[in-house]
């Protein structure tokens, strides 16, 4: 019982290390100044509090634009993506239709496909369509890169709902569209939120495609690549530590429905 | 729970609306590959950019990107950007694929300010006509900190220093620290292959490529090897040598002067500034020339023609070496009254200019997209000889090889210090 029990608790220790220490050093080198990041080995705890770092960096030409670029971009993700997933996953798991099996691995190709050789034709294809250097534009790309998440775990979410509930639904005189609204959708919801807050935090981490795409209207990470790679570490420290605390923040907010997801809580 | 996916589409829609008319805003789009980080943008947009009548967009863009956006741009036949900067070499790969304009009528009415003439030479890239207009320029310097100063050998003069002497500079400060103290920037960013380049093996060999395997090259390999043993072994992970000549991590190091210019204007009493060494051919060293192009098709011509005015006026061109510590490429004299860093920045490159044994070397000209391949050579050599002790003549005729093939696919002909060929720069 102890011996299983210490091993347990160390196995949630290294895990939350894993993940926590990280995060941790970053902040810490955020808030520490110069002297933290080049101090070896690093104080777990940083020598002098400052906001300096952070507030400098808030006050970067076009970071509050950028962020209001990142929140368009990866909120207009989220809706593309569940509009086009949801139904997708719902055809999926309630038809038997030829090439189901196909499309479900040809879904997964898009992400087969490193975004790197396909800049020059992307961006070329972006500008001729008039997307190009705007946030539906970029939106685009990501629904493209969140898509396959979409459509799989969705499917799943709809396969784990009996059938017979919505037969009832339909026997007691609704059509298949009133079933699946009234019936599925709500017992899908928690997992269709998770779902969406997935392609939210892809869209809000996705550099690449973002910074070939736009110009004027980056999104944060692209604009952050672009200035911030060569600047000095305490300015990248503050960059990077604001960049993870939406994520955070929102993954830990929804953390009940992405259990939902991978099926480990009840709904 | 109906209503749910109808706001959802609600949503939606009114986000699509809004992202739509965020394009249309009139502004002169300025790409450019320099004055990334963040300050220097900053100050761009502040102060170099203030006294310009119109609205400019400074876009900062790493180098990779702004080649591939630019061919994308004309591929599609329609552009946003009307100006671009970059360093000579970036700008080049551009040149064959048609998509700089020439800036011939611009170079003529300009011709007042004065540039030097080699420098606008550059900005043909080997065509009839002027391709490019210069707009600043910089150099990589030596920094060190006043407290090496006193271990600098006897006889030794800080601004005609040779190799010989920056490694019992570097003996003496480790003798007396107990620590390795020189410093050079061979981090994952840093800017080290240009020190192999444009500084080591010039002075060595006096050439690059065509004496890349000579018995010279392998002086210079063996002897910067063993110097390497006074240099701090975190120098792996330097990008920009400020920040540690700032913590005090090195006290004598080499960088591009925009990479120290932080630690130069932060704590000006604390440093010295000097020229690169000297070896036997003599003292190599690189010019590094940002220039301004207008790509085909530029929404707004008038407005970068404007725009090129206006970065190259003298006081434009003193307010940016003052600033960001790029030097004028013209005529314009730098006043007397500079900040103690600047001042510091401006003597080195100066000095560095001005040396009697100097040795300029060009950045690799006409390899195109395949310059990084190049740098790597020498990254690679750097690698096996110095870091892991391999033999320097073994390895050089491998990387020689490597050279060779690359020249031989890229048909670049020689640069200088490497003498006038016929076809592709061929390694001896």
């Amino acid at each position: 019982m102890t011996l299983r029990r210490g091993i347990f608790l160390s196995g949630i220790g290294v895990i939350s290390a894993w993940v926590l220490l990280p995060i941790w050093l970053i902040a810490a080198s955020a808030v520490g100044g110069q002297g933290q990041i080049s101090a070896w080995p690093k104080p777990l705890w940083p020598a002098g509090g400052t906001l300096d770092g952070l507030a400098s960096f808030l006050a970067i030409e076009g970071v509050w634009k950028a962020t209001a670029n990142s929140v368009a971009v990866a909120l207009l993700t989220m809706a593309m993506a569940i509009l086009l997933g949801a139904p997708a996953g719902y055809a999926l798991a309630r038809f038997n239709f030829r090439g189901a099996n196909l499309f479900r691995v040809l879904v997964l190709m898009t992400r087969a496909f490193p975004v790197a050789i396909l800049a020059l034709p992307l961006t070329v294809s972006f500008i001729r369509f008039g997307v190009y250097d705007t946030a539906f534009g970029v939106a685009l790309m990501h629904t493209t890169l969140a898509l396959p998440f979409a459509v799989l775990v969705s499917a799943s979410l709809f396969q784990a709902i009996p059938r017979e509930l919505e037969e009832a639904a339909w026997v007691f005189g609704c059509t298949r569209w009133q079933a699946a609204m009234r019936v599925v959708l709500p017992l899908a919801l928690p997992g269709i939120v998770a779902t969406a807050i997935f392609a939210f935090v892809i869209s809000w981490n996705e550099v690449f495609a973002a910074s070939v795409l736009t110009v004027r209207n980056r999104t944060l990470t692209a604009y952050l690549l672009a200035v911030l790679s060569e600047s000095p570490m305490h300015l990248q420290f503050a960059g990077g530590f604001l960049l993870i605390v939406p994520s955070v923040l929102f993954i830990f907010l929804v953390r009940k429905h992405l259990f939902a997801m991978w099926g480990i809580a009840n709904r | 729970m109906t209503k749910h996916p109808r706001t959802l589409l609600i949503v939606s829609a009114a986000l699509l609306a809004l992202a739509a008319p965020v394009r249309a805003q009139q502004s002169t789009v300025f790409l450019s590959s320099q004055l990334r980080p963040v300050e220097s943008a900053q100050i761009m947009r502040t102060q170099i950019l203030k006294g310009y009548a119109g609205k400019v967009e400074f876009v900062p863009e790493q180098p990779a990107e702004l080649v591939v956006r630019l061919q994308a741009e004309k591929q599609a036949g329609k552009s946003t950007i009307s100006l671009v900067a970059g360093v000579h070499g970036e700008l080049q790969p551009l040149v064959p694929a048609g998509i700089l304009t020439p800036l011939d009528d611009v170079a003529a009415t300009l011709k007042a300010r004065g540039f030097a003439p080699e420098l606008l030479a550059l900005g043909k890239f080997g065509t009839d006509h002027q391709l490019m207009i210069p707009w600043m320029q910089a150099t990589y310097v030596m920094v060190a900190n006043k407290k090496a100063l006193p271990y600098l050998p006897a006889g030794a003069d800080i601004n005609a220093l040779t190799y010989a002497q920056l490694a019992d500079w570097g003996a003496a400060l480790q003798k007396a620290t107990g620590k390795r103290l020189l410093g050079f920037p061979a981090g994952p960013t840093g800017l080290m292959h240009r020190f192999f380049e444009g500084f080591l093996l010039p002075s060595y060999t006096g050439g690059v490529v065509t004496t890349f395997k000579s018995p010279e090259a392998i002086v210079a390999w063996t002897e910067f090897a063993a110097l390497w043993k006074f240099v701090t072994p975190n120098s792996t992970n330097i990008n920009f040598m400020q920040e540690p000549l700032l913590t005090g991590d090195v006290w004598v190091g080499f960088d591009h002067i925009a990479r120290v210019i932080d630690a130069l204007t932060k704590q000006p009493n604390d440093f010295v500034t000097f020229p690169a060494p000297a070896g036997p051919k003599g003292r190599g060293w690189m010019p590094v020339l940002v220039g301004l192009s207008i790509p085909t098709g530029a929404p707004d011509v008038a407005g970068a023609k404007a725009l090129i005015d206006h970065l190259t006026l003298p006081a434009t061109q003193i307010i940016t070496a003052s600033t960001v510590g790029f030097f004028p490429v013209t005529s314009a004299a730098l006043p007397p009254d500079l900040s103690p860093g600047m001042t510091l920045a401006v003597s080195a490159v100066q000095k560095t200019g001005a040396a009697k044994d100097g040795i300029a070397t060009l950045l690799p000209v006409g390899l195109g997209a395949k310059s990084g391949e190049f740098d790597k050579i020498f990254l690679d050599t750097f690698q096996r000889v110095v870091l892991r002790g391999e033999k320097p003549d073994a390895v050089l005729a491998r990387q020689g090889a490597a050279l060779q093939a690359l020249m031989a696919e890229t048909g670049a002909p020689c640069w200088r210090p490497d003498p006038v060929s016929a076809g592709a720069c061929q390694v001896k």
